[in-house]
């Protein structure tokens, strides 16, 4: 526990200060009450129906994206593998001199 | 309609039944019409973000499992949708003397002159001075303390609506208090000066 600094006391004011005025704000009532305004229920329902068209549309949207990333995805992962089975043996292996050898082999050949 | 569960209305308006969907809105809208009006930003209109969550909620219906009560579920839409109003609005002024109104200087002379409870003659003030002070905080913090101390609500119902945790809520209320404090203290001195 720290011990009491100089400006404990005026901290400790503050504290009580915040405190006061929160428990007053806390009393003072809501001026007016929470009526709903006249049709507010029949234009919410209207603005849902619309938007929930839209969001329809969208559901569309974001199915065809999906499937289209899955064909990328397919696609890539097919290249890489046909990449790879495809591959020089020689370089497969990674053997440095069979390449060099390979290389001035080819150079002087008639 | 009216005799209708609140299950039995979201599982109509999910099958078009426009009817049990106003009945939905004319129901919640005194729970939704006092979260904004806890939490809303001054320059939104109070019917607009009361829409603006409605629409929400709506849109949002399916996720409704029914393993909360609905109240709690339609809370938290509401006090999402405020606070990401809040931060679109973003406006933290720096709070001076003088810009309180009369009835506010008035609860800072209060406060300073006496540790008595203020009046009840100073709780319109003490509101409007405590909303001034909520402006410089961020959204989460504003919401906390409106919960805590303005509405009354335990940590655990803060919880409830909020989705935040136990200790998230505390500190927060703990950062959201030093912030009124330093601004409280700078308006009394502001009035000394």
């Amino acid at each position: 526990m720290n011990p009491p600094s100089k400006n404990s006391g005026v901290a400790r004011d503050v504290d009580l200060d915040l405190d006061r005025l929160l428990r007053s704000a806390s009393k003072a009532k809501d001026e007016a009450p929470a009526e709903m305004p006249f049709g507010f229920d029949t234009r919410i329902v209207a603005l849902s129906r619309k938007n929930g068209n839209g969001s329809a549309l969208a559901g569309v949207l974001r199915y065809v994206a999906l499937a289209a990333a899955a064909v990328i995805l397919l696609a890539s992962a097919g290249a890489y593998l046909e990449f790879n089975r495809n591959a020089d043996p020689i370089i497969g292996a990674g053997n440095e001199y069979a390449i060099a050898d390979s290389v001035i082999q080819n150079e002087v050949a008639p | 309609m009216a005799d209708l569960d609140a299950a039995e209305l979201v599982s109509a308006a999910l099958h078009h039944d426009d009817e049990a969907a106003r009945e939905l809105v004319r129901r919640l809208y005194p729970l939704v019409a006092k979260m904004v009006r806890s939490h809303r930003p001054r320059r939104t209109s109070e019917e607009d973000l009361c829409q603006m969550i409605f629409i929400k909620i709506f849109q949002k219906l399916k996720q409704f499992s029914g393993k909360v009560p609905l109240e709690h579920w339609v809370s938290r839409v509401a006090v999402n949708t405020c606070l990401s109003q809040i931060e679109s609005e973003r406006v933290r002024p720096e709070l001076r003397h003088a810009d309180l109104s009369e009835e506010e200087q008035a609860v800072v002379e209060n406060l300073a002159a006496s540790s008595e409870e203020l009046a009840p003659d100073r709780q319109l003030g003490s509101r409007q001075l405590v909303e001034h002070l909520l402006e410089i905080l961020k959204p989460a913090e504003r919401l906390v303390i409106d919960l805590l101390y303005l509405q009354g609500r335990s940590v655990e119902e803060i919880h409830e609506i909020t989705g935040l945790g136990v200790a998230a809520i505390k500190v927060r209320a703990f950062r959201a208090r030093q912030k009124m404090k330093a601004q409280l203290e700078k308006i009394g001195a502001g009035r000394t000066a």
